[in-house]
């Protein structure tokens, strides 16, 4: 009864420690004198109150899942990425320069190369940190960070220059964008609402890397290796193969989502000059999402959906009752907080327990009872 | 360029490295301790904005650098809580409170906005600042400067010349052994990460209190610093001296981005905006290389006198982490 007990916590932890988080947003709420059931009941209106809301909060998931799904990949293979921003930046602006360059072919082709080409990009802006790391042990957190900053430029350079819209570029504002594609090159509208194609990609994609982290050979090295890569290099894996892997897969899944940002969503690529113009920070939320679902491809989905609907919600509460958006941000990284710490805390209580046991197990034995706690410690 | 116009510009350099200092400084010390504090990019925005707000209301300067310390104390804190005592991955919790501190900086320094707060003055030293050239380098700058100079000695006198500063270097490298000579390690990890996380804090009002005087939010161009701070704590090997000469390094290279974008128009803007960037990759590359098998492999291959100069070549540019770096200690 006790153990049913004590699982049946650990399934809910995750929701008890986003409960934590709103809680401590209501403080936050009223220390800014707003009633917090007033914002709260306008967050979940606009998250999920009608259709047309619960469509919006699914498009903000989508890029979110997929930058979550290489995340998964990157971080069960002992690799941080932190780079999904400038990774769906580059997968963009090769899929908008797909789709603005072959305007003579089928729709359906020029949208499979767009993917295909977004999650090109992806992949060769996550494998240069890749390559770093394995063949020349440079830290790749600093790495993807800094291609960050050189991804922001490029787009910068480009979205200015060579890729800006004609239009534009005669206008004195020269707003950072280019031209808008052909309207047969969008993606497949789900619904009447502004729903796409792309959240079902996500979804399925959800599926694919949850069957290649678990189901094939592949995934198992990527997770042995991040578990234990020296023992991997003895079992006979080469090992910076697999982390040049790692990072390669989940900058194309970041490179991904940013062509379905364009194809789906914009149908242009636009910046306001920083990185977050473009992806919303979906990048770093996309991290946030999958440590939330404990990097498992498919309760990613359920955070992605969380978080999408953090951040419509946001807009809603902000205009009902006036407090920055910013707010919402700050929302989300406690929840981040608190999943996390509360998911230690499980995993201590968990070994504890089994400490416990074993324990009572040995103290009956009375033998080597110094031997099975020093076992059960680690 | 005239000589005069030179010689500002190389002092502004001096002043421009100096929140990087602090910064670097206090990352060095968080981690030869075995804590890496991933939060300073946030941090030094939270605390650019706290202490220009302490500055503001209260019209006191001193009082505006401490909150800022105070500010980076409490989020290496909670950075040292997590990692230490609930030892969970000190990756996450320091990225993410990366982004909640910014946004945190973000939101809560909205009425601050492009408002006119006080500003340190610069306080050129009596006599010595009349002394030629060297005078108007070093001796003319704002005391926040002068304190960045003396910081990097006394940094580098601690850990490489003081008893307590060889036990942290052993905290960091082996902790097991330095919890038999004595050491409390995690009390000592839980002191050193806060201690530098009040030097990264220091960094943010050097900032929004002296030579970029002011918060203007997202605009302010102080997101990313805190990530080439991380970068050039690599650089520098965990050493202050090394450290302080990748801080100097890098505020040159920004200082001649901003001389030479005039001068080379047909090269876009954005190519000198971003050179520091592939220059850091480069650098992390070239500190790292020697640790690489394959180099190694490759070296052996080598005729001898090219074998001999490569390799101390890249000897001296290695520089390899604290052992126990993001290890959580526990005894047994």
């Amino acid at each position: 009864m006790r153990s049913r007990l004590n699982s049946l916590f650990d399934a809910l932890l995750p929701v008890i420690a986003t409960l934590a988080a709103l809680a401590v947003g209501a403080v936050m709420l009223l220390l800014l004198k707003v009633n917090p059931i007033e914002a709260y009941a306008a967050l979940w209106d606009g998250a999920f109150g009608s259709s047309n809301a619960l469509a919006e909060t699914l498009v903000k998931a989508t890029p979110l899942l997929l930058v979550a799904l290489g995340i998964c990949i990157s971080f069960r293979g002992d690799v941080i990425n932190i780079g999904g921003e400038g990774q769906m930046i580059i997968g963009a602006v090769l899929a908008t320069w797909v789709g603005l360059t072959f305007v003579g072919l089928p729709g359906w082709l020029v949208i499979t190369l767009a993917l295909f080409s977004g999650f090109l990009g992806g992949a060769v802006w996550g494998g240069i940190p890749g390559i770093l790391k394995a063949y020349f042990n440079v830290n790749e957190i600093l790495s993807t960070v800094m291609m960050n900053a050189i991804a922001v430029q490029l787009m910068n350079f480009l979205l200015r220059g060579p890729m800006i819209d004609p239009s534009q570029a005669q206008l004195a504002s020269k707003i950072p964008q280019t031209a808008r594609l052909l309207d047969i090159f969008h993606l497949p509208r789900l619904a009447p609402t502004r729903l796409h194609l792309g959240a079902l990609i996500a979804v399925m994609l959800a599926i694919l890397v949850y069957i290649l982290l678990w189901r094939t050979v592949l995934g198992y090295r990527i997770r042995a290796v991040g578990q234990n890569p020296n023992a991997s290099r003895y079992a006979g894996i080469k090992v910076p193969r697999y982390v040049v892997l790692a990072l390669l897969l989940s900058g194309a899944f970041a490179g991904l989502a940013g062509a379905v940002q364009v194809y789906g969503v914009n149908y242009r690529m636009i910046t306001d000059g920083s990185a977050s113009g473009f992806t919303g920070s979906a990048g770093f939320n996309g991290i946030v999402a999958a440590l939330f679902g404990q990097l498992h491809p498919l309760w990613s989905i359920p955070a992605s959906i969380l978080f999408g609907a953090l951040l419509v919600g946001a807009n809603t509460m902000q205009r009902a009752v006036q407090v920055p958006s910013a707010l919402i941000t700050v929302l989300n990284g406690l929840v981040v907080v608190f999943v996390v710490s509360s998911e230690i805390w499980r995993r201590r209580r968990q070994h504890r327990r089994l400490a416990s046991a074993k324990e009572e197990e040995s103290s009956t034995k009375q033998d080597q009872p110094q031997a099975q706690t020093e076992e059960a410690k680690q | 360029m005239n000589q005069e116009n030179l010689l500002v510009g190389l002092a502004g350099v001096l002043a421009a490295a100096a929140p990087i200092i602090f910064a670097v400084l206090g990352e060095t010390f968080s981690e030869r301790a075995g804590v890496i504090n991933l939060s300073m990019n946030g941090t030094i925005l939270l605390s650019a904005m706290g202490g220009f707000a302490v500055a503001y209301n209260t019209d006191s300067i001193l009082l505006g650098f401490l909150a800022g310390m105070l500010i980076g104390a409490l989020v290496a804190l909670v950075v040292a809580f997590a990692s230490i005592t609930l030892k969970q991955s000190q990756v996450a919790v320091g990225f993410v409170l990366a982004l909640t501190c910014r946004d945190l900086a973000y939101f809560l320094g909205n009425p601050y906005m492009g408002q006119a707060g006080p500003r340190l003055q610069a306080l050129p030293i009596p006599v010595l600042s009349d002394i030629p050239i060297i005078g108007s380098l070093f001796f003319r700058q704002e005391a926040i400067t002068y304190i960045s100079f003396i910081a990097i000695y006394l940094a580098w006198l601690w850990i490489f010349r003081t008893r307590p500063g060889l036990m942290l270097q052993g905290i960091g490298e082996k902790p097991a052994a330095a919890f038999i000579r004595g050491a409390n390690v995690n009390l000592m990890r839980y002191v050193y990460t806060v201690i530098g996380g009040a030097l990264i804090g220091l960094a943010g009002p050097t900032y929004s209190l002296a030579i970029r005087a002011g918060w203007m939010g997202t605009i302010s161009g102080l997101d990313g610093i805190g990530w080439i701070a991380l970068s050039i704590t690599i650089f520098g090997g965990w050493n202050p001296s090394r450290a302080a000469f990748g801080a100097y390094l890098f505020a040159l290279l920004q200082w001649l981005g901003l001389v030479l974008q005039p001068v080379l128009t047909q090269v876009p803007s954005q190519v000198l905006q971003v050179a520091p960037f592939p220059l850091m990759i480069l650098t992390l590359l070239l500190v790292n290389i020697g640790n690489a098998e394959w180099v190694e492999r490759a070296l052996a291959a080598m005729p001898e006198t090219t074998r001999k100069f490569l390799s101390k070549l890249l000897r001296a540019m290695r520089a390899s982490p604290p052992a126990a770096l993001g290890v959580p200690f526990e005894r047994d």
